[in-house]
């Protein structure tokens, strides 16, 4: 017995010269809601269909639940799927589409309305038995889908950017419905999503996906604290990149050359100077101090080049140093205007580093 | 300035009535001819210059089913557009789902040459399937008039289940898959019911085509197979214009029915469209 209720073994998928799945090779727990987050043409969404088994991988195999399936058709892999543009039948009433795995499988016809009954308990869409998909909004519409992916209670659930065709509001609503759902069923979970603020609110552990690769696998905090790659830190948000050398390791910090600026950032390990290092701030971690507060570590003078006001922050372009530049956000209530010199820190704790070339 | 208004006023009801004779004038235009022939085939001693028949009578009616011998001919017609419909139709489906569904190198090539039978003057194109059908002895044969007719309902068949084709969401049959059907209940249960509409809408198309097509009949019909569009013609020949009209009006029935069954039963974009997305 495994822990493991998917694996990915290996696969591959080339469409001619394109690789949509290199070597991909993941392991998806039991009762897990793993993310495949990466942007369009990253592969995910292929990974995804080689599950269903709509995609026959070039190589590799594919394990559900202890079992290869690398070869057992679509129909025969009992999973529940929701699909993007809902893909419900537009022939049917939601009854019959919800009804539709059951009916597919010859269950007993009082069984069945009884398990379309609770499924549509399950999504709140009581009442709406004998519409058809076509009278019914964009979020009811998911919510048929979402019933009809779990009413035979299925051992994955598999949901293809799910939010994407809804509006940002009914969004953010039925992500958590959904993460609650799925938790409360115990149901493993693959969600495949472009947006990370997505990823990182629903799941267990995410998976990002570069180019048909995967970059990083990690729970969202560690994604978002520790990315282990620049493609990763720009995906999950972060925008300010400084480059530089190792001048000396002390302990857990060391000393880090930018242009001609000395930072201090905590140490890498397997690191020792000379190594050339990318340092990672995030916009909202930097400090803008008041022009009397003393000097210190990682402080630095800067000149505002750019100010945007954005509603509940500023954002501001801030050059300093021999031609740096950082994405800060500040305090909407005290502005600076372009031009205006300014003094910043860079926390210690809050610089990231990763090794670079 | 009231002035003005009122003039601006004027010039809309200007406007008005001229909308609205144009709007008689052509519905006179399509419905006078049909008018004619309707008032002529129940007119008796209807000559000269008057404007409307002296005496009314179902005479002529009763002349064109005796003599012009217009229940054999109607069978003629239906049971020959029911096979040009079926054979087009599948040849549709196949050739739809083929056009519709699958990436191919030529697509475009290949649309041309199914087209190409609607492209070419219909007379250039009977004669050189008359001979063809003369060799092969389907000349005056239902099977023979209908495939003569194929070539030009076929492409219709093919252009409207093309579309119904393409517009089916993979996505949906994916669905169905991943519900647990395999490719003969995904058929059944999902891609027959969604293309419905397309292959009702071909085979009202290809049916009303067949039973109106005049050119190919002309050269590919005989004693047996005279259909109803041949059979008014023929009548014009002889020269006994109230029997051609009341021929006329017999014809234009079956054609009114599916008309009145379009408008009442089906929506349209459905007919031509099929179900798109969500």
């Amino acid at each position: 017995m495994t822990d493991a209720m998917i694996e990915f073994r290996d696969v591959s998928k080339r469409y001619g010269s394109l690789v949509a799945n290199d070597h991909l090779t993941l392991r998806i727990r039991r009762g897990e809601l793993m993310t495949l987050l990466g942007p369009s043409g990253c592969g995910k969404t292929t990974a995804l269909r080689c599950l269903t088994g709509y995609i026959r991988p070039d190589e590799g195999r594919i394990l559900l639940d202890g079992k290869d399936v690398t070869d057992v058709p679509t129909h025969q892999r009992e999973l529940g799927m929701v699909f993007q543009n809902f893909a419900l039948f537009p022939h049917l009433t939601v009854q019959d589409n919800v009804g539709f795995p059951l009916m597919i499988r010859n269950l007993p016809k009082d069984q069945r309305a009884r398990m379309v009954t609770d499924a549509l308990r399950l999504v709140r869409l009581e009442g709406f038995e004998s519409h058809y998909p076509r009278q019914l909004s964009g979020g009811q519409q998911q919510r048929v889908g979402l019933a009809r992916a779990l009413v035979y209670r299925p051992k994955v659930l598999l949901l293809d950017e799910p939010l994407s065709n809804l509006d940002a509001k009914l969004r953010e609503e039925m992500r958590f419905e959904i993460k609650e759902l799925v938790t409360r069923l115990g149901i493993t979970a693959v969600y495949v999503t472009h947006d990370q603020a997505e990823a990182l609110a629903l799941s267990d552990r995410v998976a990002i996906m570069h180019r048909g690769r995967l970059e990083q696998v990690g729970t969202p905090e560690e994604i978002y604290e520790q990315p282990q790659s620049r493609f990763v830190a720009e995906f999950i948000g972060l925008s300010n990149f400084l480059e530089g050398r190792i001048e000396a390791v002390d302990g857990a910090s060391m000393r880090v050359t930018v242009g001609d600026l000395r930072l201090t950032a905590p140490a890498l390990p397997h690191t020792g100077p000379g190594q050339r290092v990318l340092l990672f701030v995030r916009p909202n971690e930097i400090e803008l101090l008041g022009p009397d507060e003393p000097a210190g570590e990682n402080v630095f003078e800067a000149q505002v080049e750019k100010a945007t006001y954005l509603g509940d922050s500023m954002d501001y372009r801030l050059t300093f140093g021999q031609g740096l530049a950082l994405r800060v956000q500040g305090d909407a209530q005290r502005r600076l205007s372009p031009g205006a010199p300014v003094r910043l820190r860079l926390p210690r704790i809050r610089c990231w580093a990763i090794t670079a070339g | 300035m009231r002035l003005a208004r009122a003039y601006i006023r004027g010039l809309w009801d200007g406007r008005m009535i001229l909308g609205y004779t144009l709007l008689l004038s052509l519905t006179l235009f399509i419905v006078a001819p049909f008018l004619m022939i309707a008032l002529r085939s129940v007119g008796k001693g209807w000559f000269y210059r008057l404007w409307l028949p002296p005496q009314l009578t179902l005479d002529w009616y009763r002349w064109a089913v005796e003599v012009g011998n217009i229940p054999e001919v109607m069978k003629n017609t239906l049971i020959i557009g029911i096979i040009a419909t079926a054979i087009s139709t599948v040849i549709g489906i196949f050739a739809g789902w083929a056009f519709g569904r699958r990436q191919m190198p030529g697509k475009e090539v290949a649309m041309a040459i199914v087209l190409l039978p609607r492209m070419i003057p219909p007379i250039t194109y009977a004669l050189g399937v008359a001979k063809i059908f003369y060799t092969l002895e389907l000349v005056d044969t239902y099977l023979g008039v209908a495939l003569a007719h194929v070539s030009v309902c076929a492409p219709y068949a093919i252009l409207v289940l093309s579309a119904t084709f393409e517009g089916l969401d993979e996505r949906v049959l994916e669905a169905a898959g991943v519900c647990g059907a395999n490719t003969i209940k995904r058929f059944f249960y999902v891609v027959l019911p969604l293309i419905m509409p397309g292959i009702l809408a071909s085979m009202i198309f290809t049916f009303t085509h067949s039973y109106n097509e005049f050119t190919l009949t002309l050269l590919t019909y005989g004693p047996h197979t005279v259909t109803l569009p041949v059979r008014t013609y023929l009548a014009v020949g002889d020269g006994y214009w109230e029997i051609t009209s009341a021929m006329a009006v017999i014809m234009v029935v079956p054609s009114l029915v599916i008309l009145a069954l379009i408008q009442r039963r089906a929506e349209p974009e459905k007919l031509v469209g099929g179900f798109k997305g969500v």
